[in-house]
């Protein structure tokens, strides 16, 4: 209706903050149902923050934040306050701050292996605090809606309002009709986890018109192993010795689906694929004993949900492996801030107290420090007391005291200065690239991170063979590729939309082509009911490992889709992607079947599937849901003005009721006609 | 229907069938006797039937007020502690409002 595009603006790109509960709380934003309206006004200095919470005068207010403003204290200050109507963040690196982590100091408290049980003197980083520069703002709770303006020629167009209307002239207040912006986000998720799912059952049950009030965070893990594991056999697998590598796949920030984890997580995923590029030629010409088992873990952020489902159905016996066939694990954590300094081995001291352990966690160490010799790395450990950072390692000692260890850059608390917030991007890994590059040069070009991250997927791949008990002899033949790890680099950090990615992924998926551009988002999110088979991540992760560890079949695509019905292929041991090739000089590709023995496991919180929703082991998460995300801003006129203009239509309503009746009661003297009365004979 | 043209045993009748109807829990039949024949028991000059109707609309009327009162009592009750009584409010609700507690 074009009346209403005379008056509203849209803002066409939003990205909100949304609310997520757990079994006890409730955390990130809520609007009122009709949205919140404020008066904008740019919050750049100390007097424009006075003038929000004390002296403007018209309340209340919707506040433009600088990215320099965006911190703890200002943020209480706004949240303690009735004056602001909500916040929209500048996202922006100038003026950025040092450090920013809007995570807590203490990722995963509830959820590790330290407790008053086990190592109670560790527990609630008493030890060690990782991540100091936490500031918890993920994990307040807003009562109004904060918005990100991630775009900048969107906030070009607010600060343009701002400054025609809402300025201030000569220190005095402006006049009305003042620029006012309007957010819509109301969630319809309350109180907590157990509140939310009791009340979607009982609509589920009673209501006429059920409605889902919020979604368990859900995805899937990605697993592979360098001997085929038969998929269709759950529980122990006979003759199986398995040296698990692990790391995680996702990330998170303030804000709804926005996580470029780069060093938190994109440092760990190349690492490990690089990993597996580099042992896999090896481990088919000479196998060592040891089966080693790749996992990606989903949901870590939240709560370990991924590695905590995998232990949980190994110990119920539903997975392919159980923990008897766990002989020892290896994390990759944040890996990628290194820059000429040691890598570090984090290992659990109270299992250590076991004299096996102990021996079997320091044989380890010396395997990496062998592996270690020909590399231009240094690894080091830290000091023996010290706790295991937050690690899906933690999950499985939570099971069984496994021998294990957690790489990572970082010797006491993290070196990432902005963990899981939106500024751990490329730059934060220092992946730039010189400026004149076209994309598919940027693709190949090896960044020093790159190189430094294939030298530490190298000693990965090394000491992973040496672990599963390979000869010393093969490793000079393990070396990682820097191509392949600038390639993944580039995929995960800058481009999702690149001519390797686009090779490797279905035909149906490169058609559409992959949605935005820019980077992939690490956010868990929901899952299959609302992103489609699996979130792109984890998909892009599925696939890399098929093209890097799977073999070219000359199936056709229907023969790709049903495997079981030729006898040379076996479903139980192998899954059978359908790929669409690089493309040739015409554009065209020639899609093929690629068989690999990556598979997907649910990443769901065992908390769902046991009903248990306030349970204290388990992570309980979920994510609200709502109807709309907008924004708009227009004009307002004063309070003043709209009362007058309600009174003056009120009075006119009831001057015609008067004059309306009084016309009524006295119809025959008005109207009586001028004509004569017709004489009627009779 | 218009009372002035019914005979009185009629109105008679039919207002005690609104009184009676009323202990059903239906208090708006309480109220419709008590609007309806208000001018009848009152304000009209008197005739043989009018004595009993005049006692069924007063009963009705105290019906009606005590109908009133346990309502408005109730309803301020729930309103106010639904949203502290957790699951038990939960299971006691129609219809729960999305968003706040």
């Amino acid at each position: 209706s074009s009346v209403e595009q005379k008056i509203y603006v849209v803002l066409n790109e939003t990205v909100p903050c949304v609310r997520l509960l757990n079994a006890t709380h409730q955390i990130g934003c809520q609007s009122s149902i009709s949205g919140d309206t404020g008066v904008l006004h740019v919050l750049e200095t100390e007097s424009d923050l006075d003038w929000i919470l004390s002296s403007g005068p018209h309340p209340p207010y919707m506040v433009i934040m600088e990215t320099a403003f965006f911190n703890r204290s200002v943020m209480m200050r706004m949240k303690n306050s009735s004056r602001v109507a909500g916040v929209a963040v500048i996202i922006s690196k100038t003026g950025l701050a040092d450090n920013f982590s809007p995570h807590t100091t203490c990722p995963n408290q509830n959820t590790g292996v330290y407790s008053e049980s086990y190592g109670s003197d560790l527990a609630n980083c008493n030890g060690t605090v990782w991540n100091p520069l936490g500031n918890g703002l993920s994990y307040e709770d807003f009562s109004f809606p904060v918005f990100a303006l991630k775009d900048e020629n969107q906030t070009q167009v607010l600060r343009k309002c701002y400054e025609d209307h809402n300025q201030r002239v000569n220190g005095s207040a402006p006049q009305y009709p003042l620029c006012a912006m309007q957010l819509f986000s109301h969630m319809h998720a309350v109180t907590d986890t157990v509140t939310c799912m009791r009340r979607t059952d009982l609509q589920n049950r009673f209501s006429i018109n059920p409605e889902v009030l919020c979604d368990p965070l859900s995805d899937f893990n990605v697993w592979t192993s360098t001997r085929p594991l038969n998929n269709s056999a759950k529980g122990h697998a006979a003759d199986e010795s398995v040296v698990i590598a692990a790391t995680r796949l996702d990330g998170r920030s303030f804000f709804w689906e926005q996580a470029p984890a780069a060093e938190g997580t994109v440092s760990g995923i190349v690492t490990l694929l690089a990993t597996i590029q580099a042992l896999y030629p090896v481990t088919q010409e000479a196998p060592p004993p040891r089966n080693i088992f790749f996992s990606f873990f989903q949901g870590e952020a939240f709560d370990y949900i991924g590695s905590s489902k995998m232990v949980y159905d190994m110990e119920k016996n539903d997975f392919v492996i159980d923990m008897n066939n766990v002989h020892s694990m290896l994390e990759i954590g944040q890996v990628g801030l290194l820059s000429g300094r040691s890598l570090w081995m984090h290992s659990d001291p109270v299992s250590r107290q076991n004299k096996s352990v102990d021996t079997e966690v320091s044989e380890m160490m010396s395997r990496i420090q062998s592996a270690a010799a020909g590399l231009k790395l240094t690894v080091d450990h830290p000091s023996v007391s010290q706790p295991l950072p937050p690690s899906s390692f933690q999950r499985f000692l939570r099971a069984r005291r496994i021998p294990g260890l957690v790489l990572a850059d970082h010797n006491t608390s993290f070196t990432n200065r902005y963990y899981e917030s939106m500024y751990d991007d490329a730059e934060n890994l220092n992946v730039t690239y010189p400026p004149g590059l076209t994309p598919d040069e940027q693709l190949v070009y090896e960044t020093d991170a790159a190189k430094s991250l294939a030298e530490v997927a190298t000693l990965v791949a090394r000491s992973l063979y040496l672990q599963a008990g390979g000869e010393e002899n093969n490793l000079n033949n393990i070396t990682a590729d820097p191509k392949i790890v600038a390639q993944l680099l580039y995929g995960f950090l800058v481009q999702k939309n690149n001519s390797w990615f686009r090779s490797l992924l279905p035909p149906e998926v490169t058609k559409k082509g992959v949605n935005s551009p820019g980077p992939p988002q690490f956010y868990i999110g929901l899952g299959p009911r609302v992103h489609g088979p699996a979130h792109s991540v984890t998909r892009f992760v599925q696939y890399i490992l098929a093209n890097l560890t799977g073999t070219v079949t000359n199936l056709t695509e229907s023969q790709c889709q049903n495997p079981s019905e030729l006898s040379t292929e076996n479903k139980d041991l192998f899954s059978y992607f359908w790929v669409s090739g690089p493309a040739s000089v015409n554009g065209t590709r020639e899609p093929f079947c690629v068989r690999a023995s990556v598979r997907l496991s649910k990443a769901v919180s065992p908390a769902f599937e046991l009903l248990e929703y306030g349970s204290r082991n388990y992570s309980t998460w979920t994510e609200s849901r709502w109807k709309s995300i907008r924004a708009r801003i227009f004009l307002v006129a004063s309070r003043e003005l709209e009362m007058l203009t309600l009174g003056v239509g009120v009075a006119v309503l009831l001057l015609s009721l008067l004059v309306t009746y009084f016309i009524s009661s006295k119809a025959e003297l008005l109207f009586s006609s001028a004509r004569e009365t017709p004489t009627t004979t009779y | 229907m218009n009372l002035e043209r019914i005979p009185n045993e009629e109105k008679l009748s039919l207002c005690r069938r609104y009184y009676l109807g009323g202990f059903a829990f239906l208090p708006f039949l309480w109220l419709v006797n008590v609007l309806w024949f208000f001018r009848e028991a009152f304000l009209k000059p008197t005739y043989t039937e009018q004595l009993q109707i005049k006692s069924y609309v007063k009963k009705s009327a105290l019906g009606l007020i005590v109908w009133v009162a346990v309502l408005t009592t109730w309803i301020t009750i729930f309103q106010h502690f639904r949203a502290q009584w957790g699951e038990v409010g939960d299971y006691l609700s129609f219809t729960i409002p999305l968003g706040t507690a």
